[in-house]
């Protein structure tokens, strides 16, 4: 803690002078030293040593880290397997560098940790990391949600910022042409649904809008937290929900059957994009500047700029509205910026400097390393402005903006650092910004599942159990909308077949594998 | 047969001169062997990981052996039984009409006397060949999509309700057994024709002196002419019966159309891959093996007794 506050006073005095600082307080090594390193992600499939960020990084802490990786895989898909891919083949070639860094390590390094492939973190962290150590002081439910089944922590994760993730959007310029208001409940928003369906806002006289469309099908299932059900527990597809301490599944909840129910009836209604299931990840931008999508559930950031389509839609205009009541009056947004994502990096098992590893992991959790991180390098990339990291109007027009700083070396998700959630403002344009005001307004968020970790007993369990029901789960699921069967009809039948396929044992594991996991 | 002249180890002498006389073409074999033993002979020592609990890191020796218990997980698992008996009727269809389709076409082509039209047609039939699978999915995708797509809108013309192919059970099979026809009965082809430009003109000169049609050549001396070539390639075919063109079905199907979709090798995928279960999925790939094996070895069989003809 003395170390802490030390620091705190040093950057009190040298927040408004020169860009670099001299004094040396953040050198980690006397002598230069090189350390080899994975890190694969789709947006930088290798560890470039010329990023302005690890230049800077390795001018205060005299840690150079050389790429060393394996099995680069830039292929992108909702599991983002081919992170996986790469982490195995990396395993598989018996060399494991000095540190892996990469998104989907958490159960990777959980399960080939407590192997010996990678070096449990819990002691160094202790001894040689204060500024992590007091992170995890301050938040005792993300340490626990770090851990393997043996209690040690293996990686240091990449912890994102900010609350919110996705919103209902809505077309509110086809709204006002129809003379509707903004729905308020979810009869209010089939009622808008139907309108365009119906009413031909495009103005065009063919019956072609699509009223709700989405880039993931499974956020047409998010829907049915409209009618109480639960669809994914946390930001990954699928998952397992927590409620008051104990583990469940959305897709075997009452509302859940109920809400499917009522897609069914909008899916055959034409309510919902016919090619939902197959249009995939270009469903937004093609049926939005076609001037054919009315709603959709999807992020605040990237959604909001396709209002600058209104140059070439007249009155175009897509915001974020409120997720509309469900019948018993509850409001909730499923979809949150999850605490603690399942990337960051480690420690390979053959590192012979793991001390200076853990301080240099430590030292993107001080208050220089976290704005490096965040934001780049001072003079090059943003500019202190009243003790604030403030962009350069140049970096700012240079494109996108998370583009630019993964090419300069920051916000990396293999990288186990804090978001500081100002670098997004800044760029949020005024749609995106109005529409977190909204969302502030009220308490829509619900608690998201951080994951367990299981051991080798449990982990036989989920291989055997898990992938086999959800396939079950989904191929129903989709069954259902489509009118493939019916989930009144079906759901005994359902729910016993799940039960035929393990779910009780599955679900003791889990909840087995949660208690010991946070204390419960 | 050894020559009763020579000493008992004569057979070796002989075989001895016979790589001195002819090292040269043993030479030239060399790189094919060696490919082999690379690629095919030097995998199969990993193939033990399907009796063990294989780790990545442990590696191949050093994970504990568990005897057949992946393989009583398999068959336990009802989405793999249900795989399996999906490979074996996508495979069926293949054969029954993707098979064919090679041989009616080229004894078409073989009846074209227009040769720029001949050329031109087999180039068109040859080109989907060339185009890679996830651009054939796309096309698939477009050309069945309930909206825009060409399939719908002709079925729109006649009144009829556009259908989501895609994500119809029913219709899986289908698409991709035609799918498949019109991205390779093209090139399968051209094994055909060369055997049927292999064909002694003079017996159809005779046969033209005998009175006979062109129908009646085709079925009395194309076809009986060319039929070592289509057994030898229906063994092959049989031989890689369990081979469904699995990233196709990846990139068709759908939770929705499992029930019809999923093979082998695509549950191998998912399972064994995307989840990690090495161990898992090499049991599965064992299973598709030991099964092809069987099927090839029962082919040749038949083949050799009732034709003549086979592959050893």
């Amino acid at each position: 803690m003395r170390k802490l506050s030390l620091m705190a006073a040093l950057l009190a005095g040298s927040a408004m002078s020169t860009p670099v600082l001299a004094d040396g307080h953040l050198q980690i090594a006397d002598e230069p030293l090189e350390l080899t390193i994975q890190m694969n992600h789709r947006a930088y499939p290798i560890y470039e040593e010329d990023w302005p960020v690890e230049q800077q990084a390795r001018a205060w802490t005299n840690i150079h880290l050389k790429d060393a990786t394996v099995g680069a895989n830039m292929r992108t898909d909702s599991e983002n397997t081919g992170r996986t891919e790469a982490l195995n083949l990396m395993l598989a070639s018996g060399n494991i560098p000095d540190i892996v860094g990469s998104s989907r390590i958490k159960d990777f390094v959980n399960q080939f940790g407590p192997e010996g492939a990678f070096v449990p973190l819990n002691d160094l962290i202790a001894e040689h990391a204060p500024n992590i150590a007091a992170y995890y002081a301050e938040r005792p439910d993300i340490a626990a949600a770090v851990k393997a089944a043996d209690g040690q922590m293996y990686y240091i994760p990449y912890l994102p910022d900010g609350k919110y993730g996705r919103a209902y959007w809505l077309r509110t310029d086809w709204l006002d042409a129809l003379g509707l208001e903004v729905p308020e409940t979810v009869e209010d928003y089939e009622n808008v649904l139907r309108a365009f369906k119906t009413q031909d806002p495009n103005g065009n006289g063919l019956d072609d809008e699509v009223p709700f469309f989405a880039r993931q099908w499974p956020e047409l299932i998010r829907l049915v937290t409209l009618w109480d059900g639960r669809a994914h527990g946390s930001d990954t597809y699928h998952d397992f929900l927590v409620e008051d301490g104990k583990i469940g599944h959305g897709y075997v909840g009452e509302g859940y059957r109920e809400g499917i129910k009522n897609l069914a009836r909008w899916y055959a209604e034409g309510l919902i994009d016919a090619e939902i299931f197959t249009r995939g990840s270009s469903a937004r931008d093609f049926l939005l500047s076609e001037n054919l999508g009315g709603s959709t559930h999807d992020w605040f950031a990237s959604t909001s700029g396709y209002n600058s389509l209104s140059s070439e839609i007249d009155g175009f205009e897509f915001k974020a509205f409120l997720p509309p009541a469900s019948p018993s009056g509850r409001r909730i947004e499923e979809h949150r910026r999850i605490l603690v994502k399942p990337d960051g990096w480690a420690i390979g098992h053959t590192n012979e400097h793991q001390v200076e590893t853990i301080k240099y992991f430590d030292f993107w959790f001080t208050e220089e390393g976290r704005r490096l991180a965040n934001f780049g390098v001072e003079g090059q990339h943003y500019d202190m402005i009243d003790g604030k990291p403030i962009f350069k109007q140049e970096f700012l027009d240079a494109g996108p903006v998370n583009r630019s700083l993964y090419q300069v070396g920051s916000q990396l998700q293999g990288r186990g650092y804090f978001q500081d959630y100002n670098y997004e403002i800044q760029w949020s344009n005024e749609f995106a910004l109005e529409g977190i005001a909204l969302y502030d307004t009220g308490d829509y968020l619900i608690p998201d599942f951080l994951g367990v970790a299981f051991n080798a007993d449990e982990q036989k369990v989920y291989d055997r159990t898990w992938s086999t029901i959800r396939d079950y789960m989904l191929e129903r699921q989709q069954g259902w909308i489509l009118g493939n069967g019916d989930v009144e009809a079906d759901w005994d039948g359902y729910i016993a077949q799940l039960e035929s396929l393990g779910w009780s044992e599955l679900m003791g594991v889990m909840q087995t594998a949660y208690d010991r996991q946070y204390g419960g | 047969m050894a020559d009763k002249n020579l000493p008992t180890d004569g057979r070796f002498t002989r075989l001895f001169d016979h790589f001195k006389r002819e090292w040269q073409i043993y030479a030239m074999l060399l790189p094919t062997i060696v490919w082999f033993i690379v690629f095919l002979y030097k995998p199969m020592y990993g193939l033990q990981i399907a009796f063990k609990d294989y780790s990545i890191f442990r590696g191949v020796a050093g994970s504990p052996w568990i005897g057949i218990e992946h393989f009583q997980t398999l068959f336990g698992n009802d989405q793999f039984l249900r795989a399996v008996s999906n490979t074996i009727k996508i495979s069926a269809l293949n054969l029954l009409f993707g098979f064919p389709a090679p041989i009616i076409l080229a004894l078409m082509f073989n009846e074209i006397l227009h040769a720029t039209y001949k050329r031109t047609a087999q180039t068109i039939v040859y080109l989907p060949h060339f185009i890679s699978s996830v651009i054939i999915a796309g096309i698939v995708i477009t050309a069945f999509s309930p909206t825009l797509g060409i399939v719908n809108i002709i079925l729109g013309w006649f009144g009829l309700d556009s259908i989501y192919f895609l994500t119809q059970p029913q219709w899986f099979r289908p698409i991709f057994v035609g799918t498949g026809i019109w991205q390779e009965a093209g090139f399968g082809s051209i094994v055909f024709l060369a055997a049927i430009a292999g064909v002694n003109p003079s017996l159809y000169e005779s046969a033209v002196v005998d009175g006979a049609n062109r129908w009646q050549m085709m079925w009395k001396i194309t076809i009986p002419s060319i039929l070592p070539t289509i057994l030898i390639m229906l063994i092959i075919r049989i031989g890689n019966v369990m081979e469904v063109s699995f990233e196709l079905v990846i990139l068709l199907y759908q939770p929705a159309t499992y029930e019809t979709a999923d093979v082998v090798n695509t549950w191998i995928y998912r399972q064994g891959l995307q989840s990690g279960q090495y161990d898992l999925a090499a049991a599965g790939g064992l299973f598709n093996a030991v099964v092809a094996f069987v099927l090839v070895m029962t082919a040749n069989t038949l083949s050799r007794r009732f034709s003549r003809t086979s592959l050893w």
